[in-house]
């Protein structure tokens, strides 16, 4: 499960069921920026981080970022990557930690974390691979463990690219930069939005580069299908997820994502739900060992 | 430029009417951006594209969703005026900040000033800020302190993925 305050509720619920925590350090601090005027940009919630050692224990805890924006034409934001490795180490480590491939801060901007207001897509060229791929490597050496990243849920597809993101994300892999944490929810919402088809992706996705998926519901809009996290995963999306997942060997972790705002609606039982239909998944996997999984 | 492509399709997001004025006349992108043909080409098929009016909307949800949270009485008592203030708002800074106490704070001080140039706005609005407002301050000042028994910082979750 991906941890929100709403977490310790369903984890009480079912505790068995949950094996696997991701934490966004994004939500275990406050960022002031840095021209804050206290000249201390970071302030973690200690409350927020004591609940999740708590939730952590015998379980495997990776961390997933937001605030990177690692395809940004930008320079990384080392003080950023820096908090980070500290939130990791307050935690024990992380066994992995994955980012997004969507541009979320403007190059612009006149402080490093301007926001973009959501996840752009991203142009896949060769300019992109080299602005990546240097921000990944410097990520590695700051966190010392096996990298992700996350295809976003788009809009407004980029025409004429060099690359495909499938294409992108497998040339990722195979040069040893990253795997890749595939949000199969986030493709159905590509998809409904007039985007490359999930079964187009699925079939140009390598499946040894999939490390992690995300599984999630959204809601329709104003004639838009959104990725609002808002419920449980919809149909279609499970028949992709066991259509498509077992034949992803290096598979580590299946994650629910869920916002908390709708959990008073929700309640726990059709989170359980999910969640024993996502054992009911991962024991159709048969996942091959990776002699390089120390990171 | 890669950087202008970024900063425009950004910008795009953040103006619906930009958008618009895009559409009817896409030179506007090479007089305000370093672009590449190709650049140009590639953001005016993404500015035609129907999923653009989606991007703008998600873009205008996620920076309310601070507001809406932290300041919700507010936001009510705004009622039909929320919009064109927000918009206001947004022009007069494009950037939103992470830190949700500090966006609602910034907001909340923007619309006292303008309460305080005679702006009309409906009558509940001033009481309703007063007391949202303090509220905000002492959170964000609580956020400094590291102390709080337990606060995990409020993400959108339509820019989580």
């Amino acid at each position: 499960m991906l941890y929100n305050p709403a977490t310790p509720d369903v984890i009480e619920h079912a505790s068995d069921l949950v094996e696997y925590f991701a934490v966004m350090p994004d939500r275990l601090w406050f960022d002031f920026g840095p021209q804050t005027a206290t000249g201390r940009r970071f302030h973690r919630t200690l409350g927020a981080m004591d609940q999740v050692r708590r939730l952590a224990k015998g379980r495997i805890l990776a961390g997933h970022g937001l605030g990177l924006s690692l395809p940004s034409a930008m320079p990384l934001d080392e003080a950023f990557v820096g908090a980070i490795a500290t939130v990791a180490a307050d935690l024990g480590g992380f066994h992995w930690f994955s980012e997004h491939l969507s541009l979320f801060i403007t190059p612009k901007g006149s402080v490093p974390n301007a926001q973009a207001g959501l996840g752009l897509p991203v142009v896949y060229d060769e300019e992109a691979f080299a602005i990546i791929t240097s921000k990944l490597r410097r990520l590695r050496q700051a966190l010392g463990c096996r990298l992700l990243l996350e295809n976003g849920s788009f809009f407004t597809p980029v025409p004429d690219m060099d690359m495909s993101e499938p294409a992108f994300l497998n040339r990722l892999y195979a040069e040893g930069y990253c795997g890749t944490l595939l949000d199969l929810h986030n493709l159905y919402v590509t998809g409904r939005n007039g985007g490359m088809t999930p079964e187009a992706y699925l079939g140009e996705l390598d499946p040894d580069a999939v490390e992690e998926i995300h599984l999630a519901g959204g809601d329709e809009f104003a004639g838009f299908y959104m990725d609002s996290h808002s419920g449980p995963t919809p149909p279609e999306v499970w028949r992709y997820a066991f259509d498509y997942v077992p034949r992803f060997r290096r598979l580590r972790a299946i994650t629910f994502e869920f916002q908390e705002s709708y959990y008073e609606r929700l309640g726990p039982t059709p989170l359980v739900a999910e969640l024993t239909r996502m054992h009911e998944l991962a024991a159709c996997c048969h996942i091959v060992p990776d002699p390089s999984d120390a990171g | 430029m890669l950087v202008e492509f970024q900063q425009a399709l950004a910008d795009l997001t953040a103006s619906p009417e930009l958008c618009v004025r895009v559409r009817r006349d896409p030179s506007i992108l090479h007089r305000n951006y370093e672009l590449t043909e190709r650049e140009w080409r590639r953001l005016v098929g993404i500015v035609r594209h129907p999923g653009m009016a989606c991007a703008c909307m998600v873009y205008r949800a996620n920076r309310l969703a601070p507001l809406a949270l932290n300041i919700p009485q507010t936001c009510r008592a705004l009622g039909e005026e929320l919009r064109a203030v927000v918009s206001e708002y947004w022009e007069t800074f494009p950037e939103g900040n992470v830190h949700f106490f500090i966006e609602a704070d910034r907001f909340c001080r923007f619309l006292k000033v303008k309460l305080a140039a005679g702006c009309s706005l409906p009558a509940e609005v001033a009481p309703e800020l007063e007391r949202e407002s303090a509220i905000v301050a002492d959170a964000l000042r609580e956020s400094l302190t590291e102390a709080t028994p337990y606060e995990a910082p409020s993400v959108n979750s339509a820019r989580t993925g």
